[in-house]
């Protein structure tokens, strides 16, 4: 990420224009360009797809494996990873976050115009672009399926809260109405597959679980439970894909998957065992590729539990926490220690960093409080995020010296948030992923009775610069609001922030035209096979 | 019998904490969103009328859709029964193919080295995790010998080679697993019916070993191994978590997992039922073939 790019979005809603040419040029230029290398594939007959075909570096079909089965297809409902990783190469969305910086750049709208009150914003979108069944993409598509969202309340329906109506304008645009200035509307839109816009009348002509109609590259040919296979689709708008399509293969045990990309079977995984990163960096067989994450882990402390709601209890442990080694135990390296939530070498990164990660400094703190040893703390984590429970045995570790008794409390997925929203615990440890604008890293966990508040932080100065920020149009007004907030969440220790992981993602050497990204979507446009 | 089933699977599946919304909804989502969920899958109604809704359907062989996927769940669990079936039959005979053998072979010689050779690896089989098993598999054959394919699942109807090469390694682990039980069982009841007066009659009046193994042995020590075995096939038949999820193999097992982790009632209450159903189905075919294999038995 560069610390320009935020500034760039600012110029770019100003001029209202396509800059599709330069991004595609930076895509091109920033693509990994990998050294031409055969290899790997012999031996095994992998069935259908058959994956590595063409010495001439065109056509053929990409075999990626996934770790998990998209659980459904329709855009607008589903939440998982697993989906997303799919839709994205079928679906399109009016704006996109580009490959390299995250900022939002043109995709079916051409560009954007905002009224001087900021509070309309008119979208111009691409012509010539169909939907998969042939159809044509206007305005009334736009408008049907963002309200599809906001009429039936599905999964993405909170991006919509400040939206007054969607409506077709003059000559074919968009028009959004806003009951309040938005300055992040792009990435309210279009930061993920989510906001996907479907042909009008999409939900009644299709099963949309199981069917797939959008403007994307690919188009989906087949989904059931050994695999996903979409064709590429020759009349996409930005010019079909090199590869015939793609087949998602789903192989949830890390080994088996990187065993299938070393033997060929496969050309492309993100199911990489962290405890092997670093041996695949030497690895001929597999290009291995990293990118600092836009996710963040952190832990959090109830409020509402003794001795927890002590600002002092919460420094000393903040304090004692050693940062950098959670985030070597937990990732194998692969994660950068960070004690705000936002990563280092993006715009809205802070360098804030008041803990010193040091044992005795908390023992003072807790003595010169006045706090009462041994402090018993339950620690909620859950299995099936293996990185947690590692997390959470070297925090344990590093809280023992000051007199804080972790018990770790392991619990499977669906437990651990009905205790979250019941507040029926001392502390919990997880993460946040794919957050893009600072409005997703720290509104609704921290603005008092935010949505995502469960520790029960509540600090009028807080609520204030946040309330402010989200609606401040100028970037670097909107900056240091955030730094000034995000420094009291950290004082308050709101959140204790522990590191940003790295993207993890191998494939095979010479496969080029793919860039990994750092919130981890997927995109097979304009890959290459070997 | 299926009715009280039902009303404890139903129970069961409804006690377990956990809030299939929440769960569907991910991270973010608004209060609207959440109620909109709610009421869309059915659980704002009383209990009461969800089970008899769900109990009235599933007479008709409707058992609801899958709060995850938004598909049938009679669909879902057809979908995965073959590559259920299919596996659960190979490991079956990959079991019986080492245990029957290796079984009668150490009880006619006990206490030899055979026969603690044949006690070490059932023990090893018993012991060593099966997801173990199937990463080493992995590695081994599909990685430094490369002659299998690392996972996954095509239709024998498609493509019968790549299914069989796909099938291997699972099934392998699988039947070496209920292998290993079901050799001690035979070792165990082969040295019992040999021991026994008529086997000993037998051997006195003079017939030849084979046929005294054959005839008088190997076929009473047998019969209670079918029981065995169709407790092992039924259990199969329920789907082997690990192994499907090692070997990517879309059986039941998975199915039954992630629905569970993303506690979706329609499809764990599906998935139960027909565990259940397949029990009983199981049991029955056992004791019919008791009858036919067990003169004693026949009234």
């Amino acid at each position: 990420m560069t610390d320009h790019s935020a500034r760039t979005l600012v110029r770019r809603q100003a001029a209202g224009t396509s800059r599709r040419a330069g991004a595609l040029a930076a895509t091109a230029a920033a693509a990994l360009v990998l050294a031409a290398c055969s290899g790997g594939g012999e031996g095994v007959d992998t069935g259908a797809g058959g994956g590595a075909g063409g010495g001439d570096g065109s056509g053929g079909t990409l075999v990626a494996a996934v770790s998990a089965q998209p659980d459904q297809l329709d855009p607008h409902v589903t939440s998982a990873y697993a989906s997303f990783q799919v839709l994205e190469n079928v679906y399109d969305t009016l704006v996109v976050p580009s490959p390299e910086d995250l900022v939002m750049e043109p995709s079916l709208a051409t560009g954007w115009e905002t009224s001087e009150d900021g509070l309309t914003w008119t979208f111009t979108l691409r012509e010539g672009v169909t939907f998969h069944d042939g159809s044509d993409l206007d305005a009334a598509d736009v408008v049907y399926s963002f309200n599809r969202i906001i009429d039936e309340e599905l999964n993405p329906s909170f991006r919509f809260a400040d939206v007054a109506s969607v409506e077709e304008g003059d000559g074919g645009t968009v028009v959004i109405t806003l009951t309040q200035p938005t300055p992040n509307l792009l990435a309210l839109i279009g930061s993920y597959k989510g906001l996907a816009i479907l042909p009008e009348g999409a939900a009644e002509d299709y099963d949309l679980t199981t069917e797939a109609v959008g403007t994307g590259p690919f188009a989906l040919e087949s989904s059931d439970a050994s695999g996903t296979v979409l064709a590429a689709y020759p009349d996409y708008w930005d010019g079909a894909p090199t590869v015939d399509g793609v087949e998602f293969r789903y192989i949830t045990e890390p080994a088996a998957a990187l065993t299938a990309l070393q033997t060929g079977e496969v050309q492309w995984t993100d199911n990489v065992p962290p405890q092997q990163v670093e041996a695949l960096e030497s690895d001929d067989a597999v290009e291995l590729a990293t990118v600092e994450s836009v996710d963040y882990w952190y832990f959090s402390m109830n409020y509402d539990v003794p001795p927890f709601d002590d600002p002092a209890v919460r420094r000393a442990i903040a304090t004692a926490v050693d940062r950098e080694a959670v985030a070597e135990a937990a990732t194998f390296g692969a994660g950068q220690a960070n004690q705000t939530a936002i990563p280092q070498g993006s715009f809205y990164a802070s360098d804030y960093a008041p803990y010193p990660s040091d044992t005795e400094a908390a023992i003072a703190i807790l003595e010169e409080a006045g706090v009462q040893t041994p402090i018993q703390m339950g620690l909620m984590v859950t299995d099936e995020l293996p990185a947690s429970v590692t997390a959470a045995q070297v925090v344990a570790a590093q809280l023992e010296p000051i007199g804080v008794e972790v018990s770790i409390q392991t619990e499977d997925f669906a437990t651990w948030l009905d205790r979250q929203s019941q507040g029926d615990f001392d502390a919990f440890l997880l993460s946040w992923l794919g957050n893009i604008d600072p409005f997703d890293f720290y509104q609704s966990q921290h603005i008092t009775d935010g949505a995502s508040n469960y520790q029960g932080y509540s600090n009028p100065e807080v609520d204030a610069l946040l309330e402010e920020a989200a609606v401040e149009t100028d970037e670097d007004a909107r900056k240091a609001l955030y730094d000034e907030a995000s420094a009291i969440i950290v004082d308050d220790a709101s959140y204790v922030y522990l590191y940003n992981p790295d993207v993890v993602q191998a494939w095979a050497p010479g496969l080029s035209g793919y860039t990994i990204r750092a919130d981890r979507a997927i995109n097979f446009e304009q890959v290459e096979l070997p | 019998m299926l009715v009280g089933v039902s009303v404890l699977v139903f129970a069961l599946v409804h006690l377990v904490p956990g809030d299939p919304v929440r769960l569907a909804l991910g991270t973010r989502f608004s209060q609207e969103s959440y109620d909109a969920l709610r009421e869309r899958s059915g659980l704002d109604q009383p209990l009461l009328v969800q089970y008899f809704t769900w109990a009235g359907r599933a007479l008709t062989g409707d058992l609801g859709v899958s709060f995850r996927t938004g598909e049938p769940v009679t669909l879902l669990i057809l979908e995965r029964l073959p590559a259920t079936l299919l596996l659960a039959g190979a490991a079956i005979v990959v079991a019986l193919l080492i245990a029957v053998p290796l079984g009668t072979v150490s009880a006619l010689r006990p206490r030899t080295l055979l026969d603690r050779a044949a006690t070490v690896v059932s023990q090893a089989g018993i012991s060593i995790p099966d997801f173990w098993m199937g990463i080493v598999f992995i590695l081994l054959f599909a990685g430094t010998l490369g002659w299998l394919p690392t996972g996954g699942y095509v239709s024998p109807a498609d493509d019968p080679a790549g299914f069989l090469q796909r099938l291997v390694m699972p099934a392998v682990v699988t039947g070496v697993v209920s292998g290993s039980v079901l050799t001690r069982f035979v070792r165990s009841s082969v040295l019992e019916a040999r021991g026994a007066d008529h086997v000993r009659t037998a051997e006195a009046k003079g017939l030849g070993t084979r046929v005294v193994l054959s005839w008088h042995v190997l076929r009473n020590a047998l019969l209670p191994l079918v029981t065995v075995t169709g407790v092992q096939l039924a259990y199969l038949l329920s789907g082997v978590v690990v192994v499907e999820i090692v070997f990517s193999w879309p059986g039941l097992g998975q199915l039954a997992l992630q629905a569970v982790q993303s506690r979706d009632y329609p499809v764990l209450q599906g998935a139960v039922l027909l565990f259940a159903l397949t029990f009983l189905v199981v049991n029955l075919v056992v004791d019919l073939l008791y009858t036919r294999l067990d003169p004693r038995i026949r009234v």
